[in-house]
């Protein structure tokens, strides 16, 4: 069996519109980002790792099995979509065990890999609850639990740190770690380059449908210092938030916004920041939510890839 | 792994499916107006057996004021005058008067507690006499076979079956979670017969049961002995195969619902397209007709219908189905339609992709 997750050739059309274009890809085990923009083919390529579309051109294979076979691929990759919508009616814990008894796996074990992987994504005091109630980090938790109650060799995680508080996702970067280190593919999609570098054995790089680089992040990681990361950040505290933010020698501008729900902030050094926050937020300064904001990352982009095309 | 655990397996991943779409089918508020088609003619046969029951306990209150036997009534005749009607069965419990210039017209009552009977009389001579009989179950079971099948079955199961089969696809994809099923190491035949298997229970329980309670409610205010009676004769197989005949008509629309839900994004258009197909169906060529649900569910009826008879030519037409095939063919053949749609669906739902952004 093939240890790697390989894409060779592979494009995929929407009628006229491309998603992703040539893809020849071959990822290791471990932490591999997909990064670009949005619209650059991030989704498209999860989506067609998993069999939830087909490639116009091309092969895919997942450990060397073909996503065409949907009752082999199932046991090997687990994936957190981006969709963030569920079947009505059920709590958390029902949607977990529902999903693992599709698998064929009796109720007891079903009940078990559930509670366990609830408890990974520590979400054990919410799991009795309607996940139509659940914020939107508790959504992106209990989908990232029904992603690993399989324990799957394989698992696809689409903007899964989008909508965290900086405390969960501390938590869950360290869950992804954890499952690289047991010899997986932990296989994370992200707008934000900064987001992810830290944490990635492998970095790819796309835009527009096409990989545009791919490899290890380090040489592009000084660059990425020299631009200003802007992040959104929304609180119950916004003015207390800034005031706290304002102190730190690396941010270069904190903004409330007009209707007082939270924060837009620049800095030039997205670790420190990220750490920063944590402290923050442990001091007890609610942060409900964090979200890189987009023009800039698209600048970024610009930046590093010129534009994409070059690439071509 | 060896064959035959990938096989329990799989029976163990449609059990699976099978019990979170029932959760979903019978507990949806959406599914509610199937339950209200349903139930709909059954609500109506009991308050016609309650009107009946009322109508009977008037006609023996108004006999035992006015009593005469069924055997006076049935021997007056035509031509006699309104006294010597009285003088045979005494005053009328209702008399009624009309007159006109050139004639004048008088109408008598009488009830003997069973039938009502009517003596009109043109310028004092009898000249007609009508009897309301009181129901009786071989006149009902015509009726309930006129319902049966030009209501319930190609109006509620078909739209029932409709609204239940083809939302078990679209409604997922129109809620945006579809893929979860996909994720799932789930071969798509199998989540697609354990969607069927699903949406038939549904179906069966409701539509089966709707037919039951309306036999039930037709025949809750006859006689204990007339009852017994009709099951004796031919009662019993009627109604097995008037159940039977539902469980077949959700089979078989339920298939074609199912593909279509998988096939289209706006369900009116198929829903409409085959509601057309099937009511054209009497007048296609014997080929096409063999194509369709209702040419072996209404060979499978056990009552013919009471439009067919003392129709126009044109009317026939419309609504007869030619050349009706033998029982056992029928059940094959319909059996033999829903598999060929449920393997054409099973190749369309291995080529599903999930694309929400263009639902």
């Amino acid at each position: 069996m093939s240890h790697q997750v390989t894409f060779d050739n592979v494009s995929r059309f929407y009628g006229e519109v491309l998603g992703v274009n040539r893809i020849t890809l071959s990822i290791p085990p471990g932490i591999t980002s997909l990064v670009g923009p949005n619209g650059s083919g991030k989704t498209t390529l999860m989506n067609l790792m998993a069999g939830l579309v087909r490639p116009s051109r091309g092969e895919v294979r997942v450990l060397g099995i073909s996503p065409g076979e949907p009752e082999k691929l199932g046991r090997v990759l687990g994936y957190s979509t981006q969709f963030d919508s569920f079947p009505k009616g059920l709590t958390g814990y029902q949607f977990v065990h529902a999903f693992l008894r599709l698998f064929g796996f009796t109720q007891e074990r079903c009940a078990n890999l559930a509670n366990e992987a609830i408890a990974r994504v520590r979400m054990t005091e919410a799991a009795d609850r309607n996940v139509a109630g659940y914020s939107k980090g508790m959504r992106q938790r209990i989908k990232l639990a029904a992603a690993i109650a399989h324990q799957p060799q394989v698992l696809a995680l689409d903007e899964p740190l989008n909508g965290l508080d900086p405390l969960v996702r501390a938590e869950t970067i360290a869950l992804f770690r954890e499952w690289a280190r047991e010899g997986r593919h932990v296989i994370v999609s992200s707008h934000v380059l900064h987001e992810v570098d830290q944490i990635s054995d492998q970095v790819v790089l796309l835009s527009n449908g096409y990989v545009v680089a791919e490899g290890q992040i380090q040489g592009v990681r000084g660059e990425i210092q020299d631009h200003p990361l802007q992040v959104w950040i929304r609180s119950r505290r916004p003015s207390a938030l800034a005031s706290k933010l304002f102190e730190l020698d690396h941010v270069v501008e904190a903004r409330l916004s007009p209707d007082r729900t939270g924060v837009l902030v620049k800095t030039r050094d997205a670790d420190r920041f990220y750490r920063a926050l944590n402290a923050i937020a442990l001091d007890g300064i609610d942060v409900e939510g964090v979200m890189p904001v987009d023009d800039n990352v698209n600048s970024l982009y610009e930046y590093l890839i010129g534009g994409g095309e070059a690439a071509r | 792994m060896s064959p035959p655990l990938l096989e329990a397996q799989s029976w163990a991943q449609i059990g699976a499916v099978i019990r979170l779409e029932l959760k979903k089918t019978f507990l949806s508020q959406r599914g509610l107006w199937v339950y209200l088609l349903a139930l709909a003619p059954a609500a109506i046969y009991l308050i016609h057996a309650i009107d009946t029951m009322r109508d009977l306990e008037t006609r023996r209150t108004l006999n035992a004021a006015h009593p005469v036997a069924t055997e006076t009534l049935r021997s007056i005749h035509n031509g006699m005058s309104p006294e010597e009607v009285v003088a045979v069965a005494g005053q009328p419990y209702s008399q009624t008067s009309f007159s006109r210039r050139a004639f004048r017209l008088t109408t008598y009552l009488y009830t003997d507690g069973e039938s009502n009977y009517a003596f009109l009389f043109r310028n004092g001579e009898l000249v007609r006499i009508n009897e309301q009989d009181r129901c009786n179950l071989p006149k009902d079971a015509a009726i309930f076979a006129t319902v049966f099948q030009f209501f319930y079955l190609r109006l509620a199961v078909f739209f029932g079956c409709a609204g239940i089969f083809m939302n078990l696809f679209r409604a997922e994809m129109l809620d945006k979670s579809l893929h979860f099923y996909l994720l799932a190491p789930l071969k798509r035949e199998a989540l697609l017969i354990g969607k069927y298997l699903a949406g038939l229970t549904a179906a069966v329980a409701t539509f089966v049961t709707g037919t039951a309670l309306q036999i039930a409610a037709l025949s809750w205010h006859f006689e204990p002995g007339a009852v017994s009676e009709y099951l004796r004769g031919p009662g019993l197989s009627q109604i097995a195969a008037y159940l039977g005949v539902t469980a077949l008509a959700c089979a078989g629309y339920g298939s074609v619902f199912l593909a279509a839900g998988l096939l289209f994004r706006n369900p009116i258009v198929p829903a409409a397209g085959v509601l057309l197909w099937e009511g054209a169906n009497p007048v296609l060529p014997a080929a096409l007709k063999k194509i369709s649900v209702i040419f072996y569910l209404q060979a499978l009826c056990p009552v013919v219908a009471a439009p067919e008879q003392g129709l126009s030519l044109f009317e026939r037409l419309l609504i007869s189905s030619a050349e009706p095939p033998p029982a056992w063919l029928s059940v094959l053949g319909l059996l033999a339609l829903t598999a060929a749609v449920l393997v054409f669906a099973a190749a369309r739902a291995r080529r599903l992709e999930i694309n929400y952004g263009a639902e």
